[in-house]
């Protein structure tokens, strides 16, 4: 027989290898060559049977929701708002893209942030890498359009970009002035930027604070604390979506520059968010009144709070009327206390709930087991007077030498039981007890 | 009689000690306090009685009592001790290898054996199954004739 192979490299394909056919006669299911499913991460041997397994199925569902969310957190906010990048920090923008299985680099994008991205998964080679992807692992082909970006919106991005070049090039005497005192700041928290990109997956979703925002230093002008704090209210609903989703309050502006990872500033209009006028009142931004979002977060804004703090020492003082640090810091550890106290409670309160739903439903007289709690909570409070069951009650019983149903037993039983209590009954009348007379005496009375 | 377990001597008492076990397995012990091997059954119901009580409870029923003649019918106990096991007032049945399924008949040869044969009950009724095979070998279960119906 010939073998047709004409495409050696796409074995993992449907099977029609000359390979498979030999094993496929010996045994009709097993095929001997292994693949390796990305979204179980395994190596099998099942062939397409693999994709409707349930486990793959779940890895699959969870494998494809982490890169949606990738994807809605960081190119589905440039996409609207594109924002231009700085080189320096453009070796930390990246994107994996899982269905072509490379890297995208912003290496050399002129645009903004994460422009190499957006052009990629605008891309037809992108389209045909989701296809391909959906197909191999049964994802399912009507969810391709939430994997990329479509011709439309490509193009309004691009617009977009367009727009904000030219405003760049309009006012760039501007952003020059403010421009080489953020590389200051830049400079003495990229260490720290560093460190928290690690920590921190998508370190695309950027909304980085300038370090003006985070220094109190007292010849801020009004107009950049202004600029600076509508930068961090914007970060604030979108900390929402990355946050692990326990209740979320203002987040700190103090925690978000060095948790993200690019730094770059734009003398934008400010988007959101209340102007903060003084640097008084901008200090009361200072003082925690968030709610840390989880661990991750905290490890990251507890450098930066001491950081900040030695800063504010520096900065506000007594004369001018700031929070001391160690109050603000006080603040911020009882609120944490609380927050942890009130999610260990819930989750002991969960962990009951779930110890008690466990007992198997389908234990032996758990039907009934189940009615007798309620009945015995319901006694507990008196709502319920305990009715005696009669005395004829009797258990579920299978009898000996039964044939049939328990409860068919139980009535053998019952009705046995009245026909021994008849047969008792008669049994009772004759008591009476005659003294025994012989023949020979009887008769010899009866002679006499 | 303080060395014995809690007795039973009423139906209503029987009763209540079955519908008020949830969740546990009640074992029942039959029969008269003279009987020596019954003496000795409750020894070691005594000493176990605690490391089962996790997932299980113990009593004893007074064979001599009038009051519980009717279930000694139903239950069918002709041979003293006798032990039927109930979980959720479900009767549990343990085959060990002699004809009748539905009671233990003698005492237990160590602690460790009750506990197994109330462990394999256990299980048995968690998973749903009426019916269990006794986890003991042969040759500690106690063997005894039945007697044939209507004999």
């Amino acid at each position: 027989m010939p073998i047709q192979n004409p495409n050696p490299n796409k074995k993992k394909k449907k099977h029609s290898n000359q390979d498979d056919d030999e094993d496929d006669t010996v045994q009709g299911k097993q095929r001997t060559q292994f693949e390796f499913c990305k979204a179980c991460r395994l190596n099998h041997n099942q062939g397409r049977r693999h994709i409707y397994f349930p486990n793959h199925k779940k890895a699959l569902s969870s494998f494809l929701s982490r890169f949606q969310s990738k994807l809605k957190n960081d190119v589905a906010f440039y996409l609207k708002k594109p924002m231009p990048l700085r080189p320096e920090h453009a070796a930390l923008n990246r994107l994996w893209c899982v269905f072509c299985d490379f890297d995208i680099l912003e290496s050399d994008s002129s645009f903004a942030c994460s422009g190499n991205a957006i052009a990629h998964l605008a891309s037809a080679e992108h389209l045909k890498g989701v296809k391909s992807f959906l197909w191999k692992y049964g994802g399912g082909m009507d969810r391709m359009d939430s994997f990329r970006i479509s011709e439309s919106d490509f193009t309004k991005w691009e617009k977009k970009c367009k727009l904000l070049k030219s405003e760049a090039a309009g006012g760039g005497s501007h952003g020059s002035l403010i421009g080489p005192l953020n590389d200051i700041h830049n400079e003495s928290k990229s260490e720290y930027v560093n460190s928290f990109d690690k920590n921190k997956l998508d370190c695309l979703t950027s909304d980085v604070k300038c370090s003006n925002s985070v220094v109190p230093l007292q010849d801020h002008t009004i107009e950049r604390s202004q600029i600076s704090h509508s930068k961090i209210c914007t970060v604030g609903p979108q900390i929402l979506h990355a946050g692990t989703g326990v209740g979320l309050g203002a987040r700190t502006p103090n925690g978000l520059p060095g948790f993200f990872g690019n730094q770059h500033y734009t003398h934008s209009v400010p988007k959101e968010g209340p102007a903060y006028s003084c640097p008084n009142d901008g200090k009361q931004v200072y003082s925690y009144e968030g709610i840390a979002i989880g661990d991750r977060h905290s490890q990251g804004t507890s450098s930066e709070e001491s950081r900040l703090q030695t800063q504010e020492n520096g900065g506000g003082n007594v004369h001018s009327g700031a929070p001391p640090p160690w109050f603000s810091a006080a603040e911020k550890i009882q609120l944490d206390n609380k927050l942890n106290q009130g999610l260990g409670d819930l989750v002991s309160s969960l962990g009951e709930q779930m110890k008690t739903s466990k007992l198997n439903p389908k234990r032996v007289g758990a039907a009934w087991a189940e009615r007798r709690k309620i009945e015995l909570e319901l006694e507990k409070r008196g709502e319920l007077v305990r009715h005696d069951f009669g005395a004829d009650w009797l258990p579920n019983f299978g009898r000996v030498w039964q044939s049939g149903s328990r409860k068919d037993s139980r009535k053998e039983f019952l009705g046995e039981n009245k026909t021994w209590r008849k047969v008792d009954s008669q049994i009772e009348k004759p008591s009476q007890f005659q003294p025994y007379i012989s023949k020979r005496m009887r008769t010899d009375n009866t002679a006499e | 009689m303080n060395y014995l377990l809690t007795t039973l001597t009423k139906k209503q008492e029987v009763d209540s000690m079955i519908r008020d076990t949830i969740d546990k397995v009640l074992v029942l012990c039959f029969g008269r306090a003279s009987d020596s091997i019954f003496l000795q059954l409750d020894e070691i119901l005594y000493k176990s009685v605690r490391e089962v009580s996790k997932f299980a409870t113990v009593a004893l029923v007074d064979i001599d009592s009038d009051d519980v003649q009717v279930y000694i019918k139903y239950f069918d106990i002709t041979l003293i001790p006798s032990t039927v096991f109930f979980f959720n007032a479900h009767h549990m049945k343990m085959d060990c290898g002699s004809a009748d399924h539905t009671k233990w008949v003698g005492t237990f040869l160590r602690k460790q054996d009750f506990v197994d044969v109330v462990e394999a009950i256990y299980r048995g009724a968690m998973k749903g199954k009426l019916i269990v095979t006794c986890p003991l070998p042969p040759d500690r279960i106690p063997k005894f004739q039945l007697l044939y119906k209507d004999v």
